[in-house]
């Protein structure tokens, strides 16, 4: 019974299990919410990747976020509304754009690395708002057309197939990041995190691994991205700000930085957070997400995980 | 000629913003070059500066004075406040800090909104300073000029002491090998607390002197800290010198290139930055082995 | 690989029944409580804005006994932020989950652009009380408007420049759904009264929101050409940076004209520099009618600082418009949107501190327009009246 219940897949099948049932829970606007808090996920995920498995704490993923949610647009808006091509367009165009940053990013460590990516994610921002015939400038995307998620399937208009569709994408996503950090090149990266001289000392190509996980942190990015224009169906500059970089490597944190379930759950909880205040103290979200940055990296520095283990919730993981 | 007439105002214009971000850009790369400190509530220390002043103008000259004065020390309060926040999470990586003074910007700017209205204030200047002067043939603003001047003795005057003091020499130093400060045997919690109280300052001072030009808000504040941001890059990482250069193109980058290229001058930052990242290779950037 | 699974497993666990716990429904309003949206900014460049459409509202609701129609209100606010990023999910919000069964306020004619087509899909009315998009005539139901249609300033004063200025005028605003309503209305009226532009490229000269603070360059750009006079429209923290920088530039000799400039707090802000600005609006507090003088006491009395703005009028004006809609509908039967819309689509005259007004075949009001200079008025700057200009809306 009790290994039951540290089993792993059964919690998993049972959260997700219980994820899927919620539209009949719950009222549209939730839902809705839901869908787009699913997308920031998968930008947490992306997040994670990085940060966990490569040592390489980003504050500018919404970049590759951004190249992704622009990519399903301009799709969108050229009459190509199929999942398939979307999220693979998605993607791949996230993934171009970090392969082409990356070698001069990776080369860059500790606070510089920060800095740069930083400065990238703003820029991006910046450029997404200026550049109007896509973004539509402050004003926004405009009502784009539902996603269809497959040939001679109907699209995606009510809020339970959006949210179903989004959390399948997601599922299928995370699983795939989390076979990929399992791999061999993922054990790998994970050598350079923790030892790089060691490794470079034993002739591993350290760039090249590094730049590898950049890039298919990116892809993760650029279809998280893709899945929000199929939620919200309006796009603005503003949803790829410095402060949702900041919003999710905060959840990241929360979430314990290696663990992609966790970047998943703690950006659940930081965005419902968000939400709550917007709706309940209207005007005073950025101040309580400020007290909530403090907090947690004052109180949480293993992450929700490390004060579940505090409070004696579960077993002391092995030194890390 | 008439081309140079023409343009003349956004050059001065540019000059002038320059110098404001000039002043709050070196505390923003003295913090990282001495401290390795990325500090994103770097912005909202100008903020403080800003609203500083506004308390203590009142039309005279004397006020102005005053004003300079309460922001620097508001900024250095501030910034040493920063440093006590941020020493507990000694060996927790440049991650936390970031997130740490974020948060902080967060709730303070959020606060000082809160506490002064969202409203726009501005100091209150004496009258003569407030009547447009003619400068070769064109109209400005009295204060801007008299804000060129400050700014440009202020950097002089900074320059003076990073390159002929003692105190200078050692954050050379330091920007150079920051193990150098474990190995003269200097306090490194002393250091921090130091350079970010200075950074603090310099920052809050900008925020006092620049709050008629660019007043006091939270919008101010974010595009301070980025605009720092990017002069940090492209000058150098530490480098007071490289900021300086950077911080006057990115003056006129705000201006002038508004003025020629008004649909491309955002790209013009990130173009100056990815060219500052790809020609040069500047050993600081390649500060290896030291993960977060 | 370490061990990482079971601590994967009670976050997801935790994850989903702090969603589910999250998303209970909460109190249900009793059956004579009329729930109301109210959408304004709490954040950003319209904050100032959104404060006086809060203050309108809020304060014909406190004058009238907390009630409109005779029921008890509950009104919930929501911020509207810069646009549509924030204010549509604050819309679905207050529609999908809290069932308001009317949505009021809305500062920005980009989020009234968005959340009008949402709104019209779920059959709640909106009664809007700050800037308008131009409408498809023929899909307005459910949609009304208590202030202005954000082309009518300019094409309300547009004749007057053509008529009374020697030369052309230079027009530059704020490049948003907003700033390019309110600069067409301008200068396509302009243009067809006779007028010329001095721009050199012959259209608008847009400046990016909102990150631009310095105006100066464009001021010396206008000051090297010919122009009469500028016209443009700026709110907000735009507006005062547009106008004290104005005052101290090359072009300070220009004569300035535009809509909203000098409007509320803005004003304030400017101080001396914003003496002898011109601006175009539907109300000035200085208006003599009984409406107006009732309302700017309520105001004073209240504790509510200087003198009322148009944004505070228009929101009141919106509470009015629905206290009547309201009463309209009999005592026993429920207030649902369908029969706020209903009643309100048979409302007459509205009597309000701008004059008395009504709805338009475009559901937005049949109002005069006013010429106003910001002049010394006893110790303080104001907006004063010096001409009547066109009755619009018909």
């Amino acid at each position: 019974m009790t290994r039951l219940l540290l089993d792993t897949r059964v919690w998993t099948a049972l959260a997700v299990a219980a994820l899927a049932a919620l539209p009949f829970a719950v009222d549209a606007y939730t839902l809705s919410s839901l869908s787009g808090i699913i997308s920031l996920g998968l930008l947490a995920v992306s997040v994670a990747v990085l940060t966990g498995t490569a040592g390489l704490p980003s504050l500018g993923q919404v970049a590759p976020y951004a190249f992704g949610m622009y990519t399903t647009v301009v799709l969108i808006r050229a009459g190509v509304t199929e999942a398939p091509v979307l999220l693979l367009a998605s993607g791949a165009a996230a993934a171009v754009f970090c392969a082409v940053i990356g070698p001069a990013v990776v080369r860059t460590r500790g606070v510089v690395f920060l800095m740069l990516t930083l400065a990238v994610g703003e820029l991006t921002a910046q450029a997404a708002q200026q550049w109007k015939a896509v973004s539509g400038g402050t004003d926004g995307s405009g009502r784009l057309d539902p996603t269809v998620p497959f040939w001679g399937l109907e699209p995606l208009v009510d809020e339970p197939a959006v949210y179903w569709y989004c959390l399948a994408v997601a599922v299928v996503v995370t699983a795939l990041a989390g076979w990929a950090a399992r791999s061999t090149p993922g054990s790998l990266v994970r050598g350079v995190r923790d030892n790089e001289a060691r490794m470079r000392a034993d002739g591993h190509r350290v760039g090249a691994y590094l730049l590898g996980v950049f890039v298919f942190a990116g892809m993760i990015a650029g279809i998280g991205g893709s899945l929000l224009v199929t939620s919200q169906r309006m796009v603005f500059p503003s949803d790829v700000s410095f402060s949702i970089s900041a919003l999710v490597l905060m959840a990241v944190v929360i979430g314990g930085a290696a663990s992609l379930g966790g970047a998943l759950v703690g950006a659940g909880a930081v965005i419902l957070l968000r939400d709550w205040t917007a709706a309940y103290l209207p005007g005073q979200g950025p101040l309580v997400l400020g007290a909530l940055f403090i907090a947690a990296v004052y109180l949480m520095p293993g992450g929700l995980a490390g004060v579940l283990e505090r409070i004696g919730l579960r077993r002391r993981k092995e030194a890390t | 000629m008439d081309l140079l007439d023409a343009y003349l105002p956004h050059v001065i214009g540019g000059v002038t913003y320059g110098l404001l971000l000039f002043t709050v850009a070196s505390g923003l790369t003295l913090a990282f070059g001495v401290a390795d400190v990325l500090n994103l509530a770097h912005g909202t220390v100008f903020m403080v500066g800003g609203y500083a002043a506004y308390l203590v103008t009142d039309g005279s000259w004397w006020g102005l004075v005053l004003a300079a004065l309460a922001g620097t020390a508001a900024g250095a309060v501030f910034g040493g406040a920063l440093s006590g926040a941020i020493m507990p999470l000694a060996g927790r990586g440049h991650m936390m800090q970031a997130l740490l003074t974020f948060g902080v910007s967060m709730v303070v700017g959020n606060l000082l909104v809160q506490v002064f209205g969202s409203a726009e204030l501005r100091p209150d200047l004496p009258d003569v300073l407030e009547q447009p002067v003619v400068f070769l043939g064109h109209n400005y603003p009295a204060y801007h000029l008299l804000f060129i001047g400050a700014a440009g003795l202020l950097a002089a005057a900074g320059w003076l002491v990073v390159t002929r003091s003692r105190v200078g020499a050692l954050v050379r130093a330091m920007v150079d090998d920051q193990d150098m400060v474990a190995a003269l045997g200097v306090n490194p919690k002393l250091v921090l607390a130091g350079v970010l109280a200075v950074a603090g300052a310099l920052a809050g001072l900008a925020g006092a002197l620049g709050a008629p030009i660019l007043g006091p808000s939270l919008h101010a504040a974010n595009t301070v800290l980025l605009q720092s941001l990017v002069i940090v890059v492209v000058g150098g990482l530490g480098s007071i010198g490289g900021a300086f250069v950077a911080a006057l193109l990115v003056g006129q980058v705000h201006t002038l290139g508004v003025a020629l290229a008004p649909e491309w001058s955002p790209y013009l930052l990130f173009a100056a930055m990815a060219v500052a990242l790809l020609v040069r290779r500047p050993p600081q950037l390649l500060v290896g082995g030291r993960t977060t | 690989m370490k061990h990482r699974l079971p601590r994967r497993a009670l976050l997801l666990g935790t994850a989903a029944g702090l969603v589910l716990t999250g998303c209970t429904a909460d109190d249900g309003a009793s059956a004579d409580t009329v729930k109301i949206g109210l959408i304004v900014p709490q954040t950003g460049v319209y904050e100032e804005v959104g404060n006086d459409m809060r203050a309108g509202f809020e304060l014909y609701l406190e004058t009238h006994n907390n009630e409109l129609g005779g029921r008890k209100v509950e009104l919930l606010v929501g911020d509207e932020g810069d646009g549509p990023a924030t204010s549509y999910d604050v819309a679905s919000r207050f529609v999908q989950q809290d069932e308001v069964v009317a949505l009021t306020g809305i500062a920005s004619g980009a989020s009234y652009a968005e959340i009008s087509v949402f709104a019209q899909e779920q059959g709640v009315p909106l009664i809007g009380s700050g800037g308008r998009p131009t409408l498809d005539p023929d899909q307005l139901e459910g949609l009304w408007h208590t202030s202005w249609i954000s082309e009518e300033n300019g094409t309300a004063i547009a004749p007057y420049m053509a008529e009374n200025l020697d030369g052309p005028v230079y027009a530059i605003g704020p490049d948003y759904q907003g700033g390019h309503d309110q600069l067409r209305g301008f200068t396509e009226n302009f243009l067809e009264a006779g007028g010329t532009l001095a721009n050199p490229t012959g259209e608008t000269t847009w400046t990016k929101f909102p990150d631009t603070d310095n105006f100066l360059p464009y001021f010396t750009e206008i000051a090297q050409t010919d122009a009469a006079a500028i016209y443009t429209f700026y709110a907000g923290a735009a507006a005062v940076n547009f106008v004290q920088q104005w005052a101290q530039s090359d072009a300070k000799d220009i004569p300035l004209y535009g809509a909203f400039l000098t409007e509320g707090s803005a004003l304030t802000a400017q101080g001396d520099a914003a003496e002898g600005v011109y601006t175009v609006m539907n109300y000035s507090a200085d208006l003599d009618n009984a409406a107006n003088r009732e309302f700017v006491s309520e105001w004073t009395a209240a504790g509510l600082t200087g003198q009322p703005s148009l944004y505070a009028m228009c929101s009141w004006d919106a509470a009015s418009v629905l206290d009547q809609a309201i009463a309209s509908i009999p005592a026993g039967e429920e207030v649902t949107s369908e029969a706020i819309n209903a009643a309100v689509a048979e409302l007459g005259e509205i009597d309000s501190p701008r004059g008395p007004w009504r709805f338009s075949d475009t559901h937005a009001p049949v109002q005069r327009w006013y010429l106003r200079q910001v002049q010394l008025d006893g110790q303080q700057l104001s907006n004063v009246v010096i001409q009547e200009l066109a009755t619009l809306g018909d």
